[in-house]
């Protein structure tokens, strides 16, 4: 019998993880190249999964304990594929790691972040506050290092976060490695990104302070987001009472994103109910096309609408504009079913902004062949190199770690050979 | 819920279909196109109800509807319309069909809107003016008074004009009394409405409120008033020789009148018509060329301006064949235009008008 080779996977979020983990269980040894510097991707920016409606650390924080305790599985953060050739069962992979400026002797104390003088956009909140150069994500995060940001950071010059460590664990002349692999398989788990709602001219553009897209409402309502939980409103802190959804912000649309985004519809449905367990006299209204909750998530949907102070209003919602003097978000819509075009006033109103599969902005290197979407297109793949979860399509998690559980057992078969 | 049967006309769907609306089956009811219409009223707005219309073949909801009419063709629905269905160019398809319905004898709409039969529609025309064999090239100065004779010109095209006319008039009062029936207005003020639609045309205000397609407000506004400054060039023409009995208008000085009107006709109606085509063409990628419906009327209106010049360059150059060629040809197409009044795209000039009219009488004007 052949040996077994390693398998790669490229992306670290739950797709990424639950591949890895499923192929290094059955005793292969695997190799997770992350581009940020934290593993969990989106899922750790969620407040909630559907449609149980719990906290993202559910399952996130298995799957990290099965990563520690599995000496088969390797994980390089802030990490790029550069180049992969060769063929199923022996493929080279070569691995471009930038530096942390951080080692293993973090405690995870803070002293680097309070010492450190410069303020950047809080990426990982989508911009909604300001973070340091020295910083980690949240209390969750992993691996629990800190990392210096280098485009940020003033570098040597500075090194206040240095002289702060009482661990010796700063170090800012940290260079990029290079690592080459040979690999036997490789799962393509790139994941995806928003879509730029600053496209979307007639929703305000992005310039609308309390027009937040909904993984900024994900946020807005997580414990480790932004305001701590409560969901307040960007412009004036104020609590948000009533709140408007506008489904396919982009998606199901030929000028933006032509597809349908899958998730979008459970996601407000979701976040209407967030809205309404804090404030019990709150009102939500979702505007849509059509309410698509495929499958058993329908019980959720009909859940949702026994709730009399959420409406669902059939019209897609086409003008977004500001209220200068209180910053009031006025909405126009067509009520469909009234024949009516209604103009109302929200305190805040969430994008349900589509998903872009991370493959249409940064290819990944080899013969991959992909749609003007940047979708990769399964079937033209080399043998021996996979595509899972949101890859290949828009898909929700549970979709996503049933995929990445069945791709498992594909590459250990391909690294075998 | 009360049972409602619905019977779809599978050829007014095909009719709407072929008459530019191509892409009607593609609109989903998201209901963009009645957010970014500026001209619609917030009660029963349009255009999306009139896709769903369209696509289910109810033609009976088109009978009497202004809100087709109401619509200006801005495109700023197509132009944010997520699924390509272009209902600004649907409800122009669905236009046609009105024009049908009301501008008797429909099959004169169906001869004039047909790329097979609008050559011999020319043709007829052109036969029809020949017949008189008044044409004929003269010696000396070319004076194409002298080439066709003003009282046969006239015999000729008042007849025509006063038949588009009445037609059109004729089509506006069944048209306002299916108005009436299918809103079940009956009471209104309708001097005071004509008042104010005569304002609002004058004014082009309604132009005014398209986004995507400001532009189509100066070219529409051009060719409305080179039209108008046309006409009276045209009447004064007819007072020289009728009434002073001069032998030719076109010869006089250039400081007169007629001159005067004319050159600022000519000069618009050329700005205008190169304006609107360059619009089609600038906004093609996502309203398509536009359907045969649409160029019938600009082709017309261009080769009436580029004739009408071209008629006038060489007349003063000299080359008389060429002259008189183009001038018959001028001839011909202005003919097509007073009979087509009622029966191609231009007879958006009674029922629109009448439409907006009725929205002010019924009181149904945007807020």
């Amino acid at each position: 019998m052949a040996e077994n080779k390693k398998v790669l996977v490229i992306g670290g979020g739950f797709s990424g993880l639950t591949a890895a983990v499923e192929a290094a269980e059955a005793g292969f040894e695997t190799v997770i190249v992350e581009k940020t510097p934290f593993l969990g991707g989106r899922v750790t920016q969620l407040n909630k999964y559907f449609p149980k409606l719990c906290p993202p650390n559910c399952g996130l924080e298995i799957n990290f304990k099965r990563i520690k305790n599995n000496a088969d599985i390797t994980f390089y953060t802030l990490a790029e594929v550069e180049k992969i050739s060769g063929r199923e069962g022996s493929y080279d992979v070569t691995i471009k790691i930038s530096p942390r400026f951080v080692n293993d002797k973090c405690t995870g104390c803070n002293a680097c972040n309070e010492a450190c003088p410069v303020e950047m956009p809080n990426e990982f909140n989508f911009g909604m506050d300001k973070t340091k150069a020295a910083y980690i994500t949240h209390n969750q995060a992993f691996p629990f290092k800190y990392v210096v940001d280098a485009k940020h950071c003033k570098g040597a010059s500075c090194a206040k976060c240095v002289e702060a460590c009482k661990y010796d664990a700063i170090h800012l002349d940290m260079k990029p490695e290079t690592v080459t692999l040979n690999v036997g398989a490789v799962v393509l788990a790139a994941g995806w990104d928003l879509y730029d709602v600053t496209k979307l001219d007639i929703l305000g553009g992005g310039q609308i302070k309390n027009v937040v897209t909904n993984m900024q409402m994900e946020r807005l309502a997580s414990p480790n987001g932004p305001t701590g939980g409560k969901i307040l409103r960007p412009s004036d802190g104020k609590e948000v009472k009533n709140i408007a959804f506008v489904q396919c912000a982009g998606s199901r649309d030929e000028n933006h994103l032509p597809y349908c985004s899958y998730i979008c519809c459970m996601a407000s449905l979701k976040q209407a109910t967030y809205l309404r367990e804090q404030y019990a006299d709150s009102k939500a209204r979702i505007f849509y096309i059509d309410i698509r909750t495929p499958g058993r998530y329908e019980q959720f949907y009909w859940k949702v609408k026994e709730d009399t102070n959420i409406t669902l209003t059939k019209g897609k919602v086409a003008k977004l504009t500001e209220d200068p003097a209180t910053g009031d978000v006025i909405l126009v819509a067509e009520d469909v079913q009234a024949g009516k075009k209604i103009t109302e006033r929200f305190d805040m109103v969430v994008l349900a902004a589509g998903m872009v599969p991370s493959t249409k902005a940064l290819k990944i290197p080899g013969e991959i062949s992909y749609t003007d979407d940047g979708f990769v297109v399964p079937g033209t793949l080399k043998k021996g190199i996979y595509a899972v979860g949101s890859m290949k399509s828009p898909v929700d998690v549970s979709k996503s770690v049933q995929d990445a559980t069945g791709t498992a057992i594909k590459t250990i078969q391909s690294a075998r050979r | 819920m009360a049972e409602q049967v619905i019977k779809p006309d599978l050829n007014f769907i095909n009719e709407v279909i072929n008459g530019g609306g191509e892409s009607m089956k593609k609109c989903f009811q998201c209901a963009t196109c009645t957010v970014v219409c500026n001209v619609t009223p917030d009660d029963n707005p349009f255009p999306r109800k009139e896709m769903v219309w369209a696509q289910w073949g109810l033609k009976e909801k088109f009978i009497g509807n202004p809100d087709v009419w109401l619509c200006h063709q801005c495109n700023d629905c197509t132009a944010y319309c997520p699924r390509g269905a272009k209902p600004g160019e649907v409800l122009g398809a669905i236009r046609k069909q009105s024009i049908k319905q009301y501008s008797a004898p429909a099959a004169l709409v169906n001869f004039v809107n047909s790329k097979a039969y609008i050559p011999i529609m020319f043709l007829l025309l052109a036969g029809l003016l020949s017949m008189a064999g008044t044409f004929k090239i003269h010696d000396g100065d070319i004076v194409f008074t002298k080439f066709a004779s003003t009282q046969f010109l006239q015999i000729v095209f008042t007849p025509v004009l006063l038949f588009g006319i009445a037609v059109g008039v004729l089509g506006v009062k069944k048209f306002w009394a299916d108005m009436k029936a299918a809103t079940g207005v009956t009471s209104g003020d309708l001097k005071g409405s004509i008042t104010e639609t005569a304002k609002e045309i004058l004014s082009h205000k309604k132009f005014t409120m398209c986004d995507v397609n400001a532009d189509r407000f100066i070219a529409h506004f051009l060719v409305f008033y080179s039209f108008i400054a046309l006409g009276i060039a045209t009447a004064l023409g007819v007072l020289y020789i009728d009434i002073l009995h001069m032998e030719s208008p076109f010869r006089l000085g250039y400081g007169t009148p007629v001159k005067l009107f004319g050159f600022i006709g000519a000069a618009g109606l050329f700005t205008g018509a190169l304006l609107m085509i360059n619009n089609r063409f600038k906004h093609s990628a996502k309203l398509g060329l536009g359907s045969y419906f649409d160029w019938l009327l600009i082709t017309i209106v261009t080769v009436i301006m580029a004739s009408g010049i071209l008629a006038w360059i060489t007349r003063l150059a000299g080359v008389a064949p060429v002259a008189y060629s183009i001038y018959f040809i001028h001839l011909v197409f202005v003919l097509s235009l007073f009979l087509y009044l009622p029966f191609s795209k231009l007879g958006h000039l009674f029922y629109r008008s009448a439409a907006i009219c009725f929205m002010k009488y019924s009181g149904r004007e945007k807020k």
